[in-house]
């Protein structure tokens, strides 16, 4: 048997500290995790994350291990799925080699130059996650690797996954647009809608006000041009079913191609790009950080590849 | 507060990384400190810093897991003795109240409007993290105590 503890009066205490924690809720969601909570999140993130980097390379091959054991009724069908997505690229390559050629054929021929649409990458290895509640996502770079709080981050395929909430010189916090309480603006075809998180699963709903056209299984959805938070044109996911307009709105749900558990690297956009360099070059630099000890592990459902 | 550092250091990158054994290290700590000899007050105070740490390293309401895990030490001091007689009733005693911090979690974090924590698999990961909770304290709740009070014949099951 244990010593019995004294309990004294311990029930202010809780009071007063549950009250405490309703405070700083309160700060948290009027500062909108700015402010002092802002300081206070990312000085503990850049005691932490040396730590967390440390035990990350420790724990990895564990990890590994233990999720290769827990998967291995999976393989042999990804295995398959993976095999028919290569033969389809290998095709679609083939096409898209033929018509870069006719491309650098006509701008030889009419004196153009491309566009610098390059935009900066910097490839991080996710080194950790809150919590089971929280689907955030740590990673290893954070501002000494050009990293800021804002910019759009894609998988190692260029789907689209979330956007970096905060930043330490060494670490950076990502919210999956999963997890993100702001929609993401989207185009389905010629159609802009906006996609919105929902409760208790992965697909997304698709809502596009003033639509004009149904949208089919299998329609890709894009970043639009309109969103503040993505470069346009970067694939998120396929609607999972036919809709029709009603009284001009659509909702649809989408399947994503990227799901944030499965990933092991992410690639952090440096856009929108610095208008100070934007508009003094014609080109902008292209990948600047491309340091990384993984191979990428994503998992995707696309049918295409 | 070094086990603490490691519970939350190990939670972060192990556990973050293994998706079929999701356990919530810290909580479970916490729990578990209620066993000990170190003083109600102390627990409490170290309860919600916990709680204030795990908030800071993620993208939640600063303050939302500093009051569940505050309410979870509470309910477990005050609970305490029913998990003094055998393994399984450590283990079982730390899974309900995990279920209870779990439960509280989701649903206070709901009312703030923390829609990220109803992700995929919400129901499953609310059982499963109890569960593992549960696991975990039948095997290494008694040793936990007794590394913690400095005290081998602590929690000794006859």
């Amino acid at each position: 048997m244990v010593d019995r503890d004294p309990r004294g009066h311990i029930l202010p205490l809780l009071v007063t500290l549950i009250i405490f924690g309703v405070l700083l809720m309160t700060f948290d969601v009027r500062l909108q995790g700015g402010g002092v909570v802002g300081v206070l999140r990312t000085g503990t993130q850049t005691i932490i994350a040396p730590v967390q980097k440390a035990a990350s390379y420790a724990v990895n091959p564990v990890a590994d291990v233990v999720d290769s054991l827990s998967n291995l009724s999976n393989l042999r069908e990804e295995n398959i799925a993976l095999r028919r997505q290569l033969a389809n690229a290998e095709a679609s390559l083939v096409g898209v080699q033929d018509q870069l050629a006719r491309l650098e054929h006509f701008e030889q021929l009419y004196g153009m130059e491309a566009a610098g649409d390059e935009i900066g990458r910097t490839v991080a290895n996710v080194i950790g996650r809150p919590d089971a509640f929280d689907a955030a996502l740590i990673i290893d770079k954070g501002t000494s690797d050009g990293v800021v709080v804002g910019q759009p981050v894609v998988d190692t395929n260029g789907y689209v996954v979330g956007v970096v909430k905060s930043v330490t010189p060494g670490s950076a916090t990502i919210v999956p647009i999963t997890a993100d309480r702001q929609a993401l603006t989207v185009i389905v075809g010629d159609q802009i809608g906006s996609l919105l998180s929902q409760v208790a699963t992965d697909e997304m709903r698709l809502e596009i006000l003033d639509a004009r056209a149904p949208v089919l299984v299998g329609d890709r959805v894009l970043t639009s041009a309109v969103s503040a938070s993505f470069p346009a044109g970067l694939p998120v996911g396929v609607v999972t079913e036919d809709a029709a307009p009603s009284i001009d709105v659509l909702t649809a749900t989408v399947d994503l191609f990227v799901h944030p558990d499965t990933l092991r690297l992410v690639v952090v956009l440096a856009w929108p790009p610095d208008p100070i360099t934007a508009s003094s070059d014609a080109t902008i630099p292209s990948e600047t950080t491309t340091t990384t000890t993984e191979t990428a592990t994503t998992t995707t459902t696309e049918g295409g590849g | 507060m070094t086990i603490l550092l490691f519970a939350v250091v190990t939670q972060t990158t192990l556990f973050g990384r293994i998706r079929f054994i999701v356990p919530d290290l810290v909580m479970l700590v916490v729990i578990l400190l209620a066993l000990t000899r170190i003083r109600p007050e102390v627990i409490l105070g170290t309860a919600f810093l916990s709680g204030l740490l795990v908030d800071l390293l993620g993208s939640s309401l600063l303050g939302l897991r500093a009051i569940v895990f505050t309410t979870v030490a509470y309910v477990a001091l005050r609970t305490k003795e029913r998990a003094e007689n055998f393994r399984v009733a450590v283990a079982l005693w730390a899974g309900i109240l995990t279920l209870i911090g779990v439960a509280l979690l989701v649903l206070i974090g709901t009312l703030f409007g923390q829609t990220s924590l109803l992700g995929a698999n919400v129901a499953s990961r609310v059982l499963v993290v109890p569960l593992a909770n549960l696991l975990l304290a039948g095997l290494f709740g008694p040793l936990f105590v007794r590394l913690v009070d400095g005290d081998t014949s602590a929690f000794r099951f006859s």
